[in-house]
């Protein structure tokens, strides 16, 4: 009986050993807003405004020697949601490919795979807002990932193929139902990127991407009852990012970024008694720098452009279908990190400005807002 | 035909005599060592610059492809270089040999209790800048030839005799440093960051302050204005500290107290004539003993 109790209780050690040495990293990213807008008409307007903070927790390991897995649980207007979720096969694969499988921030250019906690800015660009979602190009699906053999520089091929979600979510926002959005279609996402080692203190990053699919199908804006056929809506974004870092010692940075992106998508245009499906062609693009020009300090500034309103309701002509009216902005930031990445804040003021078809004007929108945030945990650095 | 068939043979063997061990490094201080113990029969290739601080490393890709072909990569460890995994990961290199030189290293500051950020940049293992002390670096080298020879035994005699020539030289200089050292009029120094503790140990000084209150964390006036009064009450001579911090604190305080600020790279290149380890050790060694006249 004795050596039954102390058989069990060293078992039950040495599983707790074994667990404890296996455990995931654990960290929790906090970010907490508080901003003032001058948008005429707004209950913001003028007023010292509290976002509810939102948080993002990270739970990353290795699953075996092969392979590792991440989940990103946010936390974003009151509500949970997995952002990430995902499994990679790291190394073992023929031809040296990586796997990537789930949900998770598509490569399509650069920044989107970037958590926005870790951009210099506060505001999402606006191309991304237009053309993926407030949320960023974020779907189910996997990654095959491959280095090229390129003997002097880094480059990397990336063909994914998702469910599409998240086109049904930049189609109509979050209420519908993806299937009634765009039907049961896949699309493909893919980047080729290369980098540059140009010396010990500049480094570069240039990349094309592209996505093609179907963003929805036209009975979604067209009722039934006039008699016109279903059609797929299809869609191609190709883009073009860059990012430049100059770093000449720990405490002096220079980070030069830009995006730019084709939309090239059917619409439904004509009369609600008479439509017809055309091929628009648009695009958006920013570019900002960031200069860091102490250990805890940097200030920066960005452009931004894209065809578009922000802020328009969903419809067959505005937001992404939009041809006619632009947007544009400029945001100015100053961060000030005290200690390492543990602690950021961010005080920045974006000003949108809109040039709208047939004589239509909208009123220039400041915004001033002051992030705050914080990192607990080991939370893994960003690959350049 | 029987000809030919020899003659491929001895050309295959040769080939793979010939055949250099590739070796990356995490720092240049290991790639000197490195170069040492493996002489011609090593191509060695290193991550951080040896004027960049070893706990921030950028996630380049390039040294991805410099991980991708390496058959060895060697780290200090004691979570000095949080940055290479996702390096290693990167690299898909599946047959990459990582080996960590702490072993069988005799570590200092090991926290004794939870540790936590309160406590600043705290390494849960240990203080793991132990190759400012020239002994470890000895243990450092058994460990890199241990490896080599292990990777590539038909050689484990040369890289042998590397090792022995290596440990003869640190042997030979370490008298001189010591006598150096030993006679400093004042052995008590302040340090910017906790990084000199095995150095100090070695050479029988005391770090009595740092300019950081706590590891990692940048300098605050409060407490420049204690290490003001303690610099003035205990007639403190030197702040001794790593080339690629900002030395606006330490100056600061100098200026207030008459204090030297000793800037010296605490890795392989971490200035231009620094090429070597011995090299390395010598220069900090010198610039510590002429500052404290």
């Amino acid at each position: 009986m004795t050596k039954k109790l102390i058989f069990y209780l060293l078992l039950i050690n040495s599983l707790v050993m074994a667990q404890s040495n296996i455990n995931p990293d654990i960290s929790l990213i906090g970010i907490f807003d508080t901003y003032t807008n001058f948008i005429k008409d707004t209950p913001e307007y003028g007023k010292l405004n509290f976002d509810i903070p939102s948080f993002e927790l990270f739970i990353d390991g290795y699953l075996n020697p092969y392979a590792r897995a991440t989940a990103n649980i946010a936390f974003e207007e009151g509500e949970f949601s997995a952002e990430e979720i995902y499994a990679q096969i790291l190394r073992g694969l023929p031809l040296d490919i990586q796997i990537k499988a789930g949900k998770y921030l598509l490569g399509f250019g650069k920044l989107n795979t970037v958590h926005p906690h870790a951009w210099p800015f506060i505001d999402r660009p606006l191309w991304q807002q237009m053309y993926f979602s407030d949320e960023g190009f974020n779907d189910i699906g996997l990654d095959v990932n491959f280095i090229l053999p390129t003997e002097d520089f880094y480059s990397s091929l990336d063909l994914g193929v998702y469910t599409g979600n998240s086109m049904a979510l930049n189609t109509a926002g979050e209420e519908t139902d993806p299937d009634e959005v765009r039907g049961n279609s896949l699309i493909f996402v893919g980047r080729l990127g290369s980098f540059f080692s140009l010396n010990d203190f500049n480094n570069l990053d240039v990349g094309l991407s592209g996505s093609y699919g179907n963003y929805a199908q036209s009975s979604f804006y067209i009722r039934d009852s006039i008699g016109f056929p279903n059609q797929m809506l299809k869609y191609f974004y190709g883009g073009l990012d860059f990012k430049f870092k100059y770093k000449p010692d720990s405490y002096t940075s220079l980070v030069i970024q830009g995006e730019a992106i084709l939309n090239h998508r059917d619409v439904i245009r004509g009369t609600d008694t008479d439509p017809v499906i055309e091929t628009i062609s648009t695009y958006g693009a920013f570019i900002y720098f960031d200069y860091q020009f102490f250990k805890q300090f940097s200030v920066g500034a960005k452009y931004d452009f894209t065809y578009g309103v922000i802020g328009d309701d969903y419809s067959a002509t505005t937001l992404s279908n939009d041809d006619l009216n632009t947007t544009s902005g400029i945001e100015g930031w100053i961060g000030f990190y005290p200690v390492e990445e543990t602690l950021a804040f961010r005080l920045s003021t974006q000003y949108l400005f809109f040039n709208l078809d047939d004589d239509m004007t909208k009123d220039g929108e400041t915004t001033i807002t002051l992030q705050m945030v914080f990192s607990l945990g080991p939370h893994k650095a960003h690959q350049f | 035909m029987k000809r030919i068939l020899i003659l491929i043979f001895i050309m295959i063997i040769s080939i793979k005599n010939f055949a250099e061990i590739k070796v990356v490094c995490t720092t240049t201080v290991i790639a000197d060592i490195v170069k040492n113990v493996g002489g011609d029969k090593v191509s060695v290739d290193y991550l951080c610059r040896g004027d960049q601080d070893p706990h921030f490393v950028e996630v380049l890709p390039s040294y991805m492809l410099k991980l991708r072909s390496a058959d060895i990569v060697f780290k200090i460890g004691l979570d000095l270089e949080k940055w290479l995994p996702q390096l290693i990961d990167g690299s898909r290199n599946d047959k990459l040999i990582l080996i960590d030189l702490s072993e069988n290293i005799s570590k200092k500051e090991v926290p004794t209790s939870k540790v936590d950020a309160s406590q600043g940049d705290v390494h849960p293992y240990g203080n793991p800048h132990y190759w400012l002390d020239p002994e470890n670096v000895k243990i450092m080298a058994q460990e890199i030839y241990n490896a080599l020879a292990d990777f590539s035994s038909q050689d484990a005699a040369y890289f042998k005799k590397n090792l022995d020539n290596f440990d003869k030289q640190i042997d030979s200089n370490m008298k001189s440093w010591t006598d150096k050292l030993s006679g400093l009029a004042q052995k008590n120094i302040i340090t910017f960051h906790k990084s000199w503790i095995y150095f100090t140990d070695r050479f029988g000084l005391n770090v009595v302050g740092n300019v950081e209150p706590k590891p990692g964390i940048p300098p605050t006036p409060s407490h420049d204005a204690d290490l003001i009064q303690q610099i003035k009450k205990d007639k403190l001579k030197i702040i001794l500290m790593e080339n690629y911090y900002s030395d606006n604190a330490p100056n600061h305080i100098a200026e207030s107290t008459g204090i030297k600020v000793v800037k010296v790279p605490n890795s392989v290149y971490g200035i231009e004539s620094v090429t070597t380890y011995i090299k390395l050790i010598d220069y900090i060694v010198n610039q510590v003993y002429s500052n404290d006249k």
